[in-house]
């Protein structure tokens, strides 16, 4: 166990400073770069005296630092402003469609992974041949295919020419009625399961099917050309061929061994690859209507609701940081090389 | 062809794969670079002008990528979307190098109180997500082509100041560098003339590499309505004009996501190529099989 307890302070006081800077730059796109910040928190037909009223409220007329720190303060009271589009306050919308897009990120990260380690070590074990070289293509266009576009061409194919998957929405909403589905958690999966409510559970995993394969693109060519890399190299290990020469079988040897060597780089290039994905969310979501944070965003983005675009990447970031986080500390976890 | 070592493209021809990415490469930036004057509908392209009884043609050999919902051929619209994306590409890589390097070449040699600086801040901007923080500084900087390069190079640079940080410290103990000290050389030669010319490569060699996502994150922008604007033929710009009709139209969407795809996977290629080209270990690994 090569994790101290230094180590985690030590973390989690990084986090704390990260999320200050995240915070920090929010605040200069908000309140810095624009000419007038006010027309951003109250939106374009905002009349004379609500703008302000958000004059006040943002504290525009003090110093720099002093809005500063109100907005510092305002941050962690949960007063992120109120969404133009849905008039509702900005961490209320996210704090319910957050389970939304966790469902589907999450769901795309761990397929990703699962198929990426298994597709990359079957390439390396057939380094140089037609398998490798098919794999390797693969991994190459997963990793470069452009989400929105791959989004719309499944959306296009699978459910309006050869209509066989939904093309959008988390859950039939007659379905809901029908079986008197409702949302505790907002984690449509779990929800489904505690009611054991299954033509919903049914419905709300074909339903993100589409959305998942599109997301999990990404992660899946990052962790394809990681595993590849890595299994090759460690095939190539003294210790690695001696193991071979004594006849110890492939899968035992693959397992046992080289296994252990390319989990910990793969894991400690997920935490990257998270930045992507739920980057991708937001294009995925829009495409496929389905109600997440990426979606919340993307409408935003496109009714130039600012309050609900700068409060939705502030709290991605967060996550992400999070995710980091998690991600270096089972890096180090497995790895005990990994130095602090 | 100085830069390039002769013996990379020997290095090439051996591996169809990578041959296929650079001449994808050499394609995308001579038709990019050339663009304005190779066009056969010019006014189509640049979307000044639209004709309805033209609207939605299907593929065919007049339209070979079909045309739009104002009647423009998307082929010509594709084809002047290379300049924009290598317009962009090229101005936000060269920006954040040029931020990044400085960023981290002043951190790196001075380090002390300057440099803690420096390097907190470039990880405030690591702590987002690329693409998000992108997002974030154009929709307030507004549409253009000029403020998408703004708003990426914003969210690229700490990257390489990164990089640029790390390769310095490798370099700022060598023996020349301290002859300099002895010599009494000012700081300020020793950074340009010593550490500069010999921790560039790796960063620069980087950069190379990141013109694919560069062209895919404008995109991506465009795509979201917070890049470029319309008339403008820039391909993300281009499928998200196609999304609303994707069930009747498709190919004006598909066309230039295809062609975007093909570009990107030229680019990552070519990146491989070089990555392992630079590699020996690698190398001869290849060597012996």
């Amino acid at each position: 166990m090569p994790i101290t307890r230094t180590y985690l302070a030590k973390r989690i006081l990084l986090l704390f400073l990260v999320v200050f800077g995240v915070l920090i730059i929010s605040f200069i796109i908000t309140r810095v770069i624009p000419a007038r910040p006010e027309l951003l928190w109250v939106g374009a037909h905002a009349r004379a005296e609500q703008i302000e009223r958000a004059r006040k409220e943002l504290h525009l007329d003090e110093p720099i630092y002093i809005q500063l720190y109100y907005y510092l303060v305002d941050f962690f009271r949960g007063n992120w402003g109120v969404s133009w589009r849905t008039r509702q306050p900005v961490i209320l919308d996210i704090v319910t469609s957050l389970p939304a897009t966790l469902e589907l990120t999450i769901t795309a990260f761990i397929l990703a992974f699962i198929i990426g380690v298994i597709l990359g070590l079957i390439a390396a074990i057939n380094y140089g041949k037609v398998v490798d070289k098919a794999i390797s293509v693969l991994s190459i266009i997963a990793a470069s295919i452009p989400v929105f576009w791959l989004g719309l061409v499944l959306q296009t194919v699978f459910s309006i020419w050869y209509p066989v998957l939904p093309g959008g929405m988390r859950v039939d909403p007659s379905l809901v009625i029908e079986t008197g589905f409702k949302p505790i958690t907002n984690f449509y999966i779990l929800d489904s399961l505690i009611q054991l409510n299954i033509p919903v559970l049914l419905d709300v995993l074909k339903r993100m099917i589409l959305p998942v394969i599109t997301l999990m693109m990404y992660p899946l060519g990052l962790t394809i050309r990681m595993t590849r890399s890595m299994a090759v190299e460690s095939l190539q290990e003294i210790y690695v061929r001696a193991l071979e020469v004594w006849g110890l079988p492939r899968s035992k040897m693959l397992y046992k061994y080289v296994l252990k060597n390319v989990i910990a780089p793969v894991i400690a290039s997920l935490g990257l690859s998270f930045g992507y994905t739920i980057t991708g969310a937001l294009m995925v979501e829009l495409i496929f209507v389905y109600p997440g944070i990426g979606y919340y965003v993307g409408m935003a983005l496109l009714s130039y609701d600012y309050p609900a675009i700068l409060g939705g990447i502030v709290f991605v970031a967060i996550i992400y940081s999070l995710v980091n986080l998690v991600v270096d500390i089972i890096h180090a976890w497995i790895d005990p090389r990994v130095k602090f | 062809m100085g830069l390039i070592p002769r013996d990379f493209f020997k290095f090439l021809v051996k591996r169809p794969l990578y041959t296929a990415g650079f001449i994808i490469v050499i394609a995308f930036t001579i038709i990019g670079s050339i663009a304005p004057y190779i066009l056969t509908k010019p006014e189509d392209a640049w979307g000044v002008t639209y004709d309805l009884n033209k609207a939605f043609q299907p593929p065919s050999l007049e339209y070979p990528f079909g045309t739009d919902a104002y009647g423009r051929d998307m082929l010509n619209r594709v084809i002047l979307g290379s300049r924009y994306s290598l317009i962009i590409a090229v101005c936000v890589v060269g920006l954040s190098l040029i931020i990044g390097v400085i960023v981290g070449l002043v951190a790196g040699y001075l380090a002390g109180f300057i440099g803690t600086i420096l390097m907190r801040l470039t990880d405030m901007f690591l702590a987002y997500p690329p693409l998000l923080l992108a997002v974030a500084f154009a929709s307030v900087l507004g549409r253009g082509v000029l403020t998408t390069i703004m708003a990426l190079a914003i969210s690229w640079w700490p990257w390489y100041a990164r990089l640029m940080y790390v390769s310095v410290n490798s370099v700022k103990s060598a023996q020349y560098v301290e002859a300099a000290k002895v010599v009494g050389l000012s700081k300020f030669t020793i950074m340009a003339k010593y550490i500069l010319p010999n921790s560039l490569i790796p960063v620069v060699t980087q950069s190379m590499l990141d013109m694919g996502s560069a062209i895919l994150e404008a995109s991506a922008l465009s795509f979201l309505g917070v890049g470029v604007p319309p008339p403008i033929p820039e391909w993300g710009r281009l499928i998200s004009e196609g999304w609303v009709y994707v069930s009747k139209a498709y190919w004006i969407t598909f066309f230039p996501g295809l062609v975007l795809l093909v570009t990107v996977v030229g680019f990552n290629l070519l990146g491989d190529a070089v990555k392992e080209y630079m590699n020996p270990r690698l190398r001869s690994i290849v060597a012996k099989r």
